[in-house]
C-alpha cells in the first residue's frame, strides 16, 4: 500500500487544500463551527478550504468572515448523497458556477419537504458547466455487491459532461479496508481514465472533537451512543491534517492534483452584488432623481408650512448619503410597501435606525415627527459603520398578510423569500439531547435541567450541577455530560423562517442564494439569515406584524363612527399635558409598551412629561440597564438629587440627553470606543456579538480590553464593570433608542385614545385581542373602573365582535359572542345575520336557520340566550333537547313541558362566566366572601391610598399576575384583584420562601404587611401569606389562572 | 344488602413500587407524573410529598419548585395494570369473585362468602388482613351494584355497610365530578345545575335521554341497581415470571433482599393459589448495560412458603458476587408440581425436556458458578478485546459483525513485544475510540512477521508496542 510516499518538494506551491469539509451547517453531521475549521487551516498552512456541506450553503458566509484577512482562499461547494451512486462533491470555480450550485440545491430543496433533498445525477450533468466535480463512487468491502456496471455508466457520463472538471475523489482513514479501497479507486482511475485527487473528507476541525462528532451521530439516530457503534468512526482521522501527515497518507501526484482543483475554483463571495427590483423606477429617470422627487413630494404634505432650514438641510444630508451608498432602491423598496397599506387603509409604522429620518418621514415611512426627537436624527446610516440601513416596518397583526401576498404577486416567487433564522443548540435542549445519546434518562435529564438557576450571575450551570447532584462530577459518563453540552452549545440545529424579513431580488433569487421550503406552507426562506445578509451587504426588508396597530385602527374607525371626528394616526395632537399626566398616575393599563406591571411601577417614578421621557421610559425598564444598575442614577438625576456630570466631553456627546447614564444599546457601543478606545470595527464586532450573545457567549471576550482600556483612560473599575454588566444585559434583549423611539409614538397615541375616548379605545383592544398583557376580563374591569358602562353579551344584541352603543350615560360598550370559547366567528356572523329585527323568538328559531346543537349549547352556557329562555340552567336544558344527534325514542317526550329547574346561585354563575367566557360583569367573588364575613379586617385596594405609610395592613384577592423580573435580587411582583381595584404586592425572596406554596399556587392570596405610599405609587411589602384558594373552591369560583411571568 | 365490595388504589403505581424496596425510600418525597411537556402534572405522590404541599393534578414544574427534592418518576399504566394483576394473584386466597377495573381498582362480588365468613363484617375484615401485609394506600367500599361500589371507592367517600340504604344515600350526596361519565357529559350537567348523583337520579329519565343520549340512561340504570351488566371475573395465571424496577441502583445482594421478600411472597401466593410447591426458580438481576446476571435456585425438596424459598435462596446469592450495579430484579419460577405429587414425582422418569439447552446451561451454571458457562460472543465495537470472545452465556446473543479482518486468536491481554523482531506486512489500521466509558483506546495495528515467519497482528500506542493476536 502505498503509505508512506514521500516525494521531494518540487518548486509549486505545495500548501495543501482541503477540498471536502463538513461543518455544522450540515446538521448533526459536522463536529466544528465554519470559523473553526478555517482558523485550524490558516495554522496548518493551508492555501484553500472549500465547505461542502450538505445541500447547502448555510454556513458559508461565517466562512467567509473568518477567512477574509487570511491567507486562505475560501472555496464554495457543496456535497450531495445519490443512492447507489455515492457523494458528488461539487466546487464552484466562478460567479456562475455560483449560481448554478445555488439553482440545484434550490432545485433540490424544493422537491422535498423542509429540511430534505431529493436531487438525481441528471440535475448535474445538465446545469454545472461551470463548477467542479468531485465523485466518491459508492465503496463495498465486497466488490460483488456493488453494481459494477452502473457505476461504470455514471463515470462515462460525469467524465462526458465535465471533461477536464473531474475526479475520482479518495479520502483514507486508516481504517481496515484502506488496501481494498485504494486499489479499487486506481483500477476505476485506470479503466475509465478519470484522475484521482487526495481528498480528506473533514467532518471536524480538530482531532478532540471526535466524541462531539459521536454524540452527534447518536442525536441524529434517536438512540443511545452505546447501540451504535458501528455507525461512529473508528479513529480521529477526520480532522484537518498538517501537510506532513498528508504527505504520509496519500501518493504526491494525487495531493498534487488537489492543489490543482483548487487553483481552478476562484470565485470569493465578495463578487456577489445585489441587484435591486427595477421596476419601482419610472423609465427615463435614475432611482436617485425618483427618490429626490417622491421625498420633496412629501415634503409638501409633512410641512405644509414649508421646510425649516435646518429640516432641509438634514434632508439633503440625508439624500446625499442615500446616493453615495447606493441606498435608493432600498427606500423606494419600503416606500413602495407602506403605499400598498395605505391605499388599503393598513395601519403601518416604520422603525429602526435609518427609519427615524426626515426622508423616511417625508416617504411617510414613520409618524414620528422630527421636531419631537431632533437629535435622533444623528443616528442615520453612517459611511464608516459600513453596514447596510435597517428599517423594520410593523403591521397591523391581523392584515400583514395582505401585504406579504402583496411582495409575493407584485415580484414572483422566485424573486422574493424570507430571510432564516439558525436555530441553535442551547442549554435545555443541548443538556437533554447530549444526555439521552450518553444513555441518561429523561428523568433524571429533566432532574438535572430544574437544579438549574440560569439567573444565577456567580455560578455557571456546569459549577451549580455539580454542587446539587452529587456523584454527577464523579462518574466518567457525567463529565462528559457536562464536557460536550458545553461544547454543543451555540450549535446550528435547523434553519427556520425569519419573522418576517424579507429579500427580494432583481431578476432570479437562487442565482444569489439558495432558497429552500419552510415548515410553513407556501414560504420559502433562502439559507442564510440576517447577520448572513448584513456581511454581504444584501438587504432585506422587515414586514413585521404589530398587534397594537390593529388595535388603533379599529379605536379609529370607533372614533370616526361614534364621535364624527376623522383622525389618523399622525393627527393625534402631540405632547398632551393631561394625557402625560393620566401616565404619571400609571394608569396605564392596555396602552403600548407601558402597561406591564414592572412599566407601572415605573411610571409615577420617572414621571414622563415629554415625548422623549417615553423614549426612555419604554427603553429603561429592560435587562440592558436595570443589569448596569443604570436605573436608579437615572431616577436620581432626573429627580435633582444628584449632579449631572460627565467624565470627558466625548462622554457627554453620547450621554447629554439620557443625563449622563447609558440607556440605549447605540450608547453603550458608542461609549466602548470613546471611554474604552473600541476601534470602529471593534465596535461593530462588539454590536454582533450582543446580538449572538445567548447562543455563541462571545461577548466575555471583549469584557478584559472594555475594562482595560476605560481603566486606562481613567474610569473607575466599578464604571466599567456595570458598563459590560449592561452590554451583556443588552445581549439578552438588545433595545435601540430608534426602536424606542417609534413605540414611544405608538405609546403616546394609545395613551391618548385611553385618555380621550376610552370606551372606543377598550372596545377596539378587546377586539384585537389576542395581543398585550392583559386578559378581557382584566382590560374591562380597568374599563368598568373608568366608569364605562359594561353591558353583558346578549343573543338580541351583540354582535360578533364587541360593539359601542349611545346609552342615556353617553358611550356604551356592548360585550360581543367572540368572548365565548370554541365559537367560529363565520358560524355565528351567518347567524346573526338572519337575525329578525324584532330579535329571535325562541330557540327552536335558531336551530332552524341553521345554528349547529353544539353552538346552540356554548350559546346557553355562556348565559347568552336569557330573553329566549329564562335563566341559564333553563336555557341550557332547553338547549340539550334541540341537539342533533336526538334518538327516536325520545322525540315525542319534546312536546312534553321540561321540569323546573332552579335557577343558579350567585356564585354558580360567576363560575361559569369565568369558564365560559374568562369574563364576569356580576360582582366580584371577593364581594361574595365579604358578604360572608370571610374576610373580616381585610382592607380594600381602594382604602389603601387612606393608611399611613408603613401601616400594617391585611389585604387579599384574586392573583391576576405574578412577575419576576429579570434581576437578581430576588423580588416578585404579584398583582391582586378585589372588588374595587388592583392591588401591588412586593415579595422579597425569604417571604417567598417561607410560604412557599401559597406563593406558588394560590389563586386567592390573603397578604400581611406593610403599606408603603410613594406619592401615586402604593405598595404592600408581604410579610405573611396564606393561601384562600379554598375559600374560593367553597363559593364553586375557580379564577382565572394567572398569568405567571418569569 | 350490598353484596359487592370494591378496592381503590389512587396511588397503585408508587404504593407498589415503594412496597418492594427498603421502607426508607419511602420517607424521600415522591411523585409519579404524566403528561407532556410543560402540561405534565402529578397523578400520585406519597406520604411524605403530599405531607408538603404537593397535590394531585398540580403541574410538575410547579411541583418540584415548591418540593426541591421531589423524585419524580414516569406514570406507566401498563406497568400499574401488571400490579393489579398481582394484588388480584394476592387477594385470590381470600376471594373467589375478583373483576380487574385497570389500572387501580378490584371489585369482589362478596355474597358467596357471607357463610364462610360469618357475615358482611367477616369478609371485610378478612380482607382487611390480607392487606395489612402490604403497605398501599386503599379505598374500601361497599355497594348494590358494581358501579355504585366502585363511584363510592373510586371518589373517597366509601361506605362500609351491609345495608343498601347507607349506599343509596351515600350515592345521593357524591358530586356529579365523580359520576365516572365523560367529562363533556359532567360539564353538561353541571350546566344545568345538576351537581350530585342524587339530583340526576330524580329527574325523569325520559327527559334525561333526549337530552344526554342512550349511554345515560344506561348508565342510571346501571347506577340504580336495575342493569347489571355481566362480569369478566379472574382468573390466576398459571405461571410466574416477576420483575421489580429498582429506585436506586443496588450494589449488593443484600440490598436486594427487600425487593426479592416481596416477590418470594408473590411466588407463595402464586403456589397456594394452585396448590402447587416448586423444586426451581430463576433469579436474574438486570443491569444498565451488558448481559443478564442469571441465577438458579434449585431446591433439594419442593417448597411453596416464603420462609423456605428466601432462607435457601440466600443461601445461593451469598456465595454470588454482583459485578454491576443492578436496575431491576426478577424471579422465575420452573417447573412447578402439585402438591400432593410430590411422593410420585421423585421416583418418576425426568419430564421430557422441552429446551434442552437452556436446561443443561442453567444446570452446567449450577454446578459451576455462572461465570464458567461461556459461549461465543460478538459486538459492535471498534475496539477489538469489545468486538468478540468469550461471555457468560445469554439465551440470546444479540451482534451483527462487523466485517472486518481480524485474528481469529485474539490474546486475553496484549503483550509487550520487541518491535525489531518484527516485519511489518500492512498496515496501520487506526482505532481511537471508547471515550465513553472511559477504556478509551489510541492504537495503530499493523499485521506483520515475527521471526519464525508467524503471522501477528501487533499494535503500537504511546506505551510502545503490543502484540494482540495471531492470524496464524
Amino acid at each position: 500500500m502505498a503509505g508512506s510516499v514521500n516525494t521531494v518538494a518540487t518548486t509549486v506551491d505545495q500548501r495543501p487544500a482541503a477540498l471536502h469539509c463538513l461543518s455544522n451547517f450540515s446538521f448533526l453531521r459536522g463536529g466544528s463551527h465554519p470559523h473553526e475549521l478555517v482558523q485550524r487551516a490558516v495554522d496548518y498552512g493551508y492555501q484553500a478550504l472549500a465547505i461542502t456541506d450538505e445541500c447547502s450553503v448555510a454556513g458559508v458566509v461565517r466562512a467567509y468572515v473568518a477567512a477574509r484577512e487570511q491567507p486562505l482562499r475560501l472555496i464554495i461547494g457543496s456535497e450531495f448523497h445519490l443512492e447507489n451512486i455515492g457523494t458528488l462533491i461539487v466546487l464552484v470555480r466562478n460567479r456562475q458556477g455560483y449560481a448554478q450550485l445555488c439553482q440545484l440545491i434550490t432545485t433540490a430543496r424544493n422537491r422535498s419537504k423542509k429540511g430534505s433533498y431529493q436531487v438525481f445525477l441528471e440535475d448535474f450533468i445538465e446545469t454545472l458547466t461551470q463548477c467542479s466535480l468531485l465523485w466518491r463512487p459508492l465503496f463495498k468491502a465486497n466488490l460483488e455487491e456493488a453494481d459494477s456496471d452502473l457505476i461504470k455508466a455514471t463515470a462515462e457520463q460525469l467524465k462526458q459532461a465535465f471533461g477536464d472538471y473531474f475526479w475520482l475523489a479518495y479520502s483514507r482513514h486508516y481504517r481496515a479496508d484502506d488496501a481494498q479501497r485504494y486499489c479499487y479507486y486506481q483500477r476505476l482511475s485506470i479503466e475509465q481514465t478519470i484522475p484521482v485527487a487526495a481528498v480528506c473528507e473533514v467532518c471536524y476541525h480538530e482531532p478532540q472533537r471526535q466524541s462531539l462528532h459521536d454524540v452527534l451521530v447518536a442525536i441524529r439516530r434517536r438512540q443511545p451512543l452505546e447501540t451504535q457503534v458501528a455507525q461512529l468512526k473508528p479513529n480521529q482521522d477526520y480532522c484537518l491534517r498538517t501537510l506532513e501527515q498528508l504527505q504520509q497518507c496519500y501518493p504526491a501526484d494525487w495531493l498534487a492534483q488537489s492543489i490543482a482543483i483548487a487553483k481552478q475554483c476562484c470565485f470569493c463571495l465578495s463578487e456577489l452584488r445585489y441587484e435591486y427590483p427595477a421596476e419601482l423606477v419610472p423609465e427615463g429617470k435614475t432611482a436617485s432623481e425618483h427618490l429626490r422627487e417622491l421625498t420633496y413630494g412629501g415634503a409638501q404634505q409633512r410641512f405644509p408650512q414649508g421646510l425649516r432650514e435646518d429640516v432641509k438641510a438634514k434632508l439633503e444630508k440625508e439624500l446625499q448619503l442615500i446616493a453615495q451608498l447606493r441606498y435608493e432602491y432600498f427606500f423606494l423598496t419600503i416606500h413602495d410597501l407602506v403605499q400598498f397599506a395605505q391605499q388599503h387603509g393598513i395601519l403601518y409604522q416604520g422603525r429602526g435606525s435609518a427609519a427615524n429620518s426626515v426622508v423616511c418621514y417625508c416617504l411617510q415611512i414613520t409618524a414620528v415627527n422630527p421636531d419631537q426627537i431632533d437629535v435622533l436624527f444623528e443616528r442615520f446610516i453612517s459611511v464608516e459603520r459600513d453596514e447596510p440601513p435597517d428599517i423594520d416596518v410593523d403591521f397591523e397583526h391581523e392584515r400583514r398578510e395582505e401585504v406579504i401576498q402583496y411582495i409575493y404577486q407584485k415580484y414572483g416567487r422566485h424573486r422574493a423569500a424570507l430571510a432564516a433564522t439558525v436555530i441553535r443548540y442551547r442549554l435545555r435542549s443541548a443538556l437533554r439531547d447530549v444526555g439521552k445519546a450518553l444513555g441518561f434518562h429523561e428523568q433524571e435529564l429533566r432532574h438535572y435541567l430544574r437544579q438549574i438557576d440560569r439567573r444565577d450571575q456567580h455560578s455557571s450551570w456546569q459549577q451549580q450541577l455539580l454542587e446539587k447532584v452529587s456523584g454527577l462530577g464523579k462518574t466518567h459518563r457525567g463529565r462528559c455530560l457536562l464536557a460536550l453540552t458545553e461544547s454543543i452549545l451555540g450549535f446550528p440545529r435547523h434553519l427556520s423562517q425569519h419573522v418576517g424579513g424579507f429579500v427580494i431580488a432583481s431578476t432570479q433569487l437562487s442565482d444569489l442564494v439558495p432558497v429552500e421550503n419552510a415548515s410553513m406552507p407556501e414560504r420559502t426562506v433562502i439559507q442564510w439569515d440576517k447577520d448572513d445578509l448584513e456581511t454581504l451587504h444584501l438587504i432585506k426588508v422587515d414586514v413585521l406584524a404589530l398587534g397594537m396597530l390593529t388595535a388603533i385602527r379599529k379605536m379609529l374607525q370607533l372614533i370616526q363612527q361614534h364621535h364624527q371626528r376623522e383622525l389618523g394616526l399622525a393627527d393625534i395632537p402631540q405632547e398632551d399635558a393631561k394625557v402625560y399626566q393620566m401616565l404619571q398616575r400609571a394608569d396605564s393599563i392596555g396602552v403600548f409598551q407601558i402597561e406591564s406591571r414592572a412599566q407601572m411601577n415605573m411610571l409615577p417614578r420617572l414621571r414622563p412629561q415629554t415625548f422623549y421621557d417615553l423614549v426612555v421610559q419604554i427603553a429603561i425598564v429592560r435587562p440592558g440597564p436595570i443589569q448596569g444598575d443604570m436605573v436608579h442614577p437615572y431616577l436620581r438625576r432626573r429627580a435633582g438629587l444628584e449632579p449631572i456630570t460627565f467624565p470627558s466631553e466625548a462622554v457627554k456627546q453620547v450621554l447629554e440627553r439620557t443625563l449622563g447614564v447609558p440607556i440605549f444599546q447605540e450608547q453603550v457601543i458608542k461609549l466602548a470606543m470613546v471611554a474604552a478606545g473600541f476601534s470602529g470595527g471593534e465596535a461593530d464586532q462588539l454590536r454582533r456579538a450582543m446580538a449572538n450573545w445567548k447562543s455563541s457567549g462571545e461577548l466575555r471576550q471583549f469584557e478584559s480590553k472594555l475594562i482595560k482600556g476605560m481603566r486606562e483612560r481613567g474610569y473607575s473599575e466599578e464604571f466599567a464593570q456595570r458598563i459590560f454588566q449592561q452590554i451583556c444585559g443588552f445581549g439578552e434583549y438588545g433595545f435601540p433608542e430608534s426602536h424606542s423611539a417609534s413605540f414611544a409614538n405608538l405609546a403616546y397615541a394609545s395613551a391618548w385614545l385611553k385618555h380621550y375616548y376610552p370606551a372606543a379605545f377598550y372596545c377596539a383592544l378587546l377586539n384585537s385581542l389576542p395581543m398585550g398583557f392583559y386578559s378581557a376580563n382584566q382590560l374591562i374591569q380597568d374599563a368598568r373602573r373608568h366608569h364605562i358602562t359594561v353591558l353583558p353579551a346578549d343573543i338580541q344584541q351583540s354582535a360578533w365582535d364587541h360593539l359601542l352603543e349611545a346609552g342615556a350615560r353617553g358611550v356604551q360598550l356592548r360585550l360581543g359572542l367572540r368572548l365565548i370559547k370554541g365559537l367560529s366567528q363565520s358560524r355565528i356572523e351567518a347567524l346573526l345575520e338572519q337575525r329578525p329585527a324584532q330579535g329571535f323568538q325562541s330557540l327552536q328559531q335558531l336551530r332552524d336557520v341553521g345554528l349547529s346543537g353544539p353552538d346552540l349549547h356554548k350559546l346557553a352556557t355562556a348565559d347568552v340566550l336569557g330573553s329566549l329562555a329564562g335563566h341559564r340552567y333553563q336555557s341550557q336544558w332547553q338547549s340539550l333537547a334541540l341537539q342533533a344527534e336526538q334518538l327516536p325514542l325520545f322525540m315525542d317526550q319534546l312536546t312534553e313541558p321540561a321540569s323546573n329547574l332552579l335557577p343558579p346561585a350567585e356564585f354558580q354563575d360567576i363560575a361559569v362566566d369565568y369558564r365560559t367566557t374568562g369574563v364576569s360583569l356580576r360582582r366580584h367573588p371577593l364581594a361574595l366572601l365579604r358578604e360572608q364575613q370571610q374576610l373580616k379586617g381585610y382592607k380594600l385596594s381602594s382604602e389603601l391610598a387612606q393608611c399611613r405609610h408603613k401601616q400594617l395592613v391585611r389585604v387579599a384577592g384574586l392573583v391576576t399576575c405574578r412577575q419576576r423580573p429579570g434581576t437578581a435580587s430576588g423580588v416578585t411582583f404579584v398583582t391582586l384583584e378585589d372588588e374595587s381595584g388592583l392591588i401591588n404586592i412586593v415579595i422579597w425572596q425569604k417571604t417567598a420562601r417561607d410560604f412557599r406554596q401559597a406563593y406558588l399556587t394560590a389563586q386567592l392570596l390573603k397578604v400581611k404587611g406593610i403599606v408603603e405610599i410613594h406619592g401615586e405609587v402604593i405598595h404592600v411589602i408581604a410579610a405573611h401569606l396564606e393561601d384562600g384558594t379554598e375559600q374560593l373552591a367553597q363559593l364553586g369560583v375557580s379564577a382565572n389562572r394567572s398569568r405567571d411571568f418569569h | 344488602m350490598n353484596a359487592w365490595l370494591y378496592l381503590h388504589f389512587p396511588h397503585l403505581l408508587l404504593d407498589y413500587q415503594l412496597a418492594l424496596q427498603p421502607p426508607e425510600q419511602g420517607v424521600v418525597p415522591r411523585a409519579v407524573t404524566q403528561g407532556h411537556a410543560a402540561r405534565r402534572s402529578v397523578v400520585q405522590a406519597n406520604s411524605a410529598a403530599l405531607q408538603q404541599g404537593v397535590e394531585i393534578g398540580m403541574a410538575e414544574v410547579l411541583a418540584s419548585t415548591l418540593v426541591p427534592e421531589l423524585k419524580l418518576h414516569d406514570y406507566n399504566a401498563k406497568r400499574e395494570s401488571t400490579m393489579l394483576t398481582q394484588l388480584a394473584q394476592v387477594l385470590y386466597q381470600d376471594m373467589a369473585q375478583i373483576v380487574l377495573h385497570p389500572p387501580q381498582g378490584l371489585l369482589f362480588e362478596v355474597q358467596s362468602l357471607l357463610r364462610l365468613h360469618q357475615g358482611f363484617a367477616g369478609v371485610v375484615a378478612r380482607m382487611q388482613t390480607r392487606l395489612q401485609q402490604w403497605p398501599l394506600r386503599y379505598v374500601l367500599s361497599s355497594g348494590y351494584s358494581p358501579l355504585s361500589a366502585k363511584l363510592l371507592a373510586a371518589s373517597g367517600y366509601a361506605v362500609l355497610s351491609a345495608e343498601a340504604t347507607d349506599v343509596k344515600a351515600a350515592i345521593n350526596k357524591l358530586p356529579i365530578d365523580y359520576s365516572g361519565l365523560p367529562p363533556a357529559q359532567i360539564d353538561k350537567l353541571r350546566d344545568v345545575g345538576l351537581l350530585t348523583l342524587g339530583a340526576v337520579l330524580q329527574l325523569p329519565r325520559a327527559e334525561l335521554g333526549a337530552r344526554f343520549g342512550r349511554a345515560m340512561t344506561t348508565y342510571v340504570a346501571e347506577l340504580a341497581g336495575e342493569l347489571s351488566p355481566p362480569q369478566n371475573f379472574y382468573h390466576p395465571p398459571d405461571r410466574f415470571d416477576q420483575q421489580v424496577e429498582l429506585n436506586t441502583e443496588a450494589h449488593s445482594w443484600t440490598q436486594l433482599l427487600f425487593p426479592l421478600k416481596r416477590l418470594l411472597q408473590q411466588v407463595e401466593s402464586f403456589l397456594e393459589i394452585h396448590q402447587w410447591s416448586t423444586r426451581a426458580l430463576l433469579i436474574r438481576a438486570h443491569h444498565r448495560s451488558g448481559p443478564v446476571t442469571q441465577v438458579p435456585i434449585q431446591f433439594a425438596h419442593a417448597v411453596w412458603q416464603q420462609r423456605d424459598l428466601l432462607s435457601l435462596s440466600q443461601l445461593h446469592l451469598e456465595r454470588q458476587k454482583l459485578k454491576q450495579p443492578v436496575l431491576a430484579l426478577s424471579v422465575r419460577v420452573q417447573r412447578p408440581e402439585p402438591r400432593q405429587a410430590q411422593e410420585q414425582a421423585m421416583f418418576a422418569a425426568p419430564q421430557a425436556q422441552t429446551d434442552s439447552l437452556n436446561a443443561l446451561v442453567s444446570r452446567l451454571q449450577a454446578r459451576l458458578g455462572e461465570s464458567k458457562v461461556q459461549s461465543l460472543h460478538l459486538h459492535d465495537d471498534w475496539r477489538p478485546e469489545y468486538q468478540g470472545g468469550l461471555k457468560p452465556w445469554q439465551a440470546k446473543p444479540t451482534s451483527t459483525m462487523l466485517s472486518l479482518q481480524r485474528p481469529y486468536w485474539l490474546l486475553p491481554e496484549a503483550q509487550p513485544i520487541e518491535r525489531q523482531q518484527w516485519q511489518l506486512q500492512w498496515g496501520p489500521e487506526r482505532i481511537v475510540s471508547g471515550w465513553w466509558n472511559a477504556d478509551a483506546v489510541a492504537r495503530d495495528y499493523y499485521i506483520a512477521l515475527d521471526k519464525w515467519q508467524r503471522q501477528g497482528w501487533i499494535y503500537q500506542n504511546d506505551k510502545g508496542w503490543f502484540l494482540h493476536g495471531w492470524f496464524s
